[in-house]
């Protein structure tokens, strides 16, 4: 019998894979924790005020951009003004139905083709880089956030990690309490590419924009308006 | 990519013929470079981050068998069908076969060095199948019959104006028009309807993590993702290093791929697919193609840490004026000069030589290869299985023979200067590889053997 080529590979790694590393910590754990499924990223320790900040930066300066608000009230007023001629927006959000259809399911992924934003709800942002994390629970269709002209993600103004390490500490936490995902991405400002000489050109296949909405509803609305 | 019997040096030569054009490239990768000094100086604990990485990495190779078995065993419980090929040819035999089963004769494909490795492309057209590469730079060099030249930024050796001519010739662009935004949204609309209508992606993997049977794909277009969740069937296609033990070990990979790639502090997009959607079919493919060969190889096994970030051309000042297809292989640069070796080091015994051993591959490298030291080892294996290339036989044979006997040498350093100094012409032109691009320096009028003789005391 001739051996299949799964059981030759495997034969051929296990015969040639060097001795035996441990696994490093990551920065923040201890030796003793790199094995455990969660552990205390030491990181310097931000208040949510300056995490936001830092966050906001760093999503404007990937072409993204931001705004803290109070509430869908607010989040409503802005997207009529910013996306006055979109035809037709898709929302994840019930809040959200006076502006957008807001349906629970699509049959079918092509029929999202001339959507022209999606505002959709995000677990967390990360400070170190801009990037929400979302899993597909939240998406309505995985292609989604991909394929509308337009993106905006709300998520909590306290939902904000300093780093990639919090980040899937997070993740493990919320799957731990029954939270899993098949599909799930972190997204950092607008499609983008700078593949013809280098120029920087926001909106390669997926959204020309992508915002981002802070909720503090501690804030008050006066002002605004 | 069309065989070749050129070797590097013949083809950066050709590359070199226009000049501005070389310090263009130059210049843009070194600006490429400096954006991913500025980005890693910003995180404190960077020299921290690569260490870890270079350890994890260290740790899987050290277990790649357990955690093969433990990604198939995670993987097949989330639905996913699970395919081996032990090389090239069986993993393109799979892919068509995929294809065939659900009478698909078009498909997508997003960013993939494994499949370029495999001349997927090629194989698949030869049987009537379309593939539309979607990364635009990808578009660019497929439209123009040509394989990437860098393995982040495929079409980095390309003008605008030239990108205008093609897209003109080949998606109706007006003439003359090269403005990157025009370019680009052009590229969109035709993509779009790629992406519409076929019924089966092809991506890359980033990292495939063993714990959870998930995958990682980055990218800045969203191309990957357009791909793979319009299609019924999304194939994912991976080298067997690309495992990680845990899924918070992304969290280390992910903070250094983009800032050691091109500076940015992430991809826009980092998806993780663990379940096909309801109704979709999801494959992997789990590629050998010779790393297995390389893991026993004790010297040059670590090169299979490499996360294809690609900083290591970006800083190569042989990269940067010779040109990605001066390499003739699809992973080109400092490392792919240490990895294509491996999978034929005759046909590769040229790569290893291109290279100053200036170690700058190493330095910026965020998983710590010894790049430029796998550089030197090789040369000493291809020379010693005598694959040398023929001049350097030549010249190395004679070096041997002048610097074992010391009458000889004092005699051919004499002449040496001799001719330096009274027929210049006779060392100044093209025979001599050290006169390309460069003035011989004045010959000094004394050996320091004489020197010395003369001095002491």
């Amino acid at each position: 019998m001739t051996m299949s080529s799964r059981d030759k590979i495997l034969a051929a790694v296990k015969s040639n894979q060097p001795d035996f590393r441990e696994l490093p910590p990551l920065p923040g754990e201890t030796a003793s924790a790199a094995d455990a499924s969660s552990a205390n990223a030491a990181t310097p320790n931000f208040s949510p005020e300056q995490l936001a900040s830092k966050f906001i930066g760093l999503l404007e300066g990937i072409g993204g951009s931001a705004y803290i608000v109070s509430g869908f009230d607010r989040i409503t007023h802005i997207l009529r003004e910013e996306h006055a001629d979109a035809k037709r927006i898709v929302s994840g959000c019930p809040e959200l139905a006076s502006l957008a259809e807001t349906p629970a399911h699509y049959d079918d992924p092509h029929t999202l083709e001339n959507i022209d934003l999606a505002v959709l709800r995000a677990h967390f942002g990360v400070a170190e880089n801009g990037a929400c994390w979302i899993t597909e629970d939240l998406m309505i269709e995985r292609a989604l956030p991909f394929i509308a002209q337009h993106l905006a993600l709300v998520i909590h103004k306290k939902d904000i990690v300093a780093n990639m390490h919090e980040a899937y500490e997070r993740i493990a936490k919320a799957e731990k309490d029954g939270m899993t995902y098949g599909f799930a991405t972190f997204i950092a400002g607008p499609s983008k590419t700078a593949d013809i000489e280098q120029s920087l050109v926001l909106g390669a296949h997926g959204p020309r924009s992508m915002t981002v909405f802070l909720l503090d509803e501690e804030m008050s609305d006066a002002g605004f308006y | 990519m069309k065989e070749s019997t050129k070797d590097h040096a013949a083809l950066a030569s050709q590359f070199n013929k226009d000049e501005p054009r070389v310090d263009w490239h130059d210049k843009t990768l070194w600006w490429i470079r400096e954006k991913r000094d500025k980005a890693a100086h910003g995180v404190p604990e960077w020299e921290l981050l690569r260490d870890t990485a270079s350890g994890i990495k260290e740790n899987v190779l050290s277990r790649l068998s357990e955690y093969l078995l433990q990604f198939e065993e995670q993987a097949i419980r989330n639905g996913v069908k699970v395919h081996w090929a032990a090389d090239a040819k069986e993993h393109n035999e799979i892919i068509s076969s995929i294809l065939r089963q659900h009478a698909v004769n078009k498909m997508v494909k997003s960013k993939s060095m494994l499949t370029e490795e495999c001349h997927l492309n090629e194989y698949l057209q030869e049987q009537g199948i379309e593939v539309v590469d979607t990364d635009l730079g990808e578009r660019v060099v497929q439209l123009a019959g040509e394989p990437p030249s860098h393995i982040v930024l495929p079409c980095i050796h390309w003008k605008k104006e030239e990108i205008g001519e093609l897209f003109h010739e080949h998606l109706g662009t007006p003439a003359g028009n090269a403005d990157p935004q025009f370019l680009t949204h052009a590229a969109r609309l035709h993509l779009r309807e790629k992406f519409l209508t076929r019924r089966v992606a092809l991506t890359g993997v980033n990292f495939a993590v063993a714990e959870t049977g998930e995958f990682v794909v980055c990218t800045n277009e969203g191309n990957a993702d357009m791909g793979a969740h319009l299609a019924d069937v999304h194939i994912a296609c991976m080298g067997i290093e690309k495992l990680i033990p845990q899924r918070k070990h992304l969290g280390v990979f992910l903070r250094l791929l983009t800032r050691s790639a091109t500076g940015q502090p992430i991809t826009t997009y980092s998806s993780h697919f663990k379940k096909p959607r309801p109704g979709q079919e999801m494959h992997i493919v789990l590629v050998d193609n010779g790393r297995s060969i390389h893991l026993g190889r004790p010297d040059f096994r670590s090169s299979l840490k490499c996360i294809r970030c690609a900083a290591c051309f970006n800083t190569c000042p042989v990269y940067r004026r010779s040109g990605g297809h001066s390499y003739h292989t699809a992973v080109a640069g400092p490392i792919g000069s240490i990895l294509a070796p491996n999978l034929d080091m005759k046909k590769y015994a040229d790569l290893p030589f291109a290279s100053t051993l200036c170690g700058s591959c190493s330095n910026v490298c965020p998983v710590k290869i010894d790049i430029h030291e796998q550089l030197y080892k090789w040369r000493q294996v291809i020379v010693q299985a005598g694959n040398a290339p023929i001049a350097k036989k030549a010249a190395m044979q004679t070096m041997t023979w002048v610097l074992s006997n010391p009458s000889v040498y004092h005699t051919a350093g004499k002449a040496g200067r001799w001719f330096m100094a009274n027929v210049p012409f006779t060392v100044n032109n093209s025979l001599n590889p050290w006169y390309k691009q460069r003035e011989m320096p004045e010959p000094p009028a004394s050996s320091f053997g004489e020197w010395y003789k003369k001095n002491k005391k």
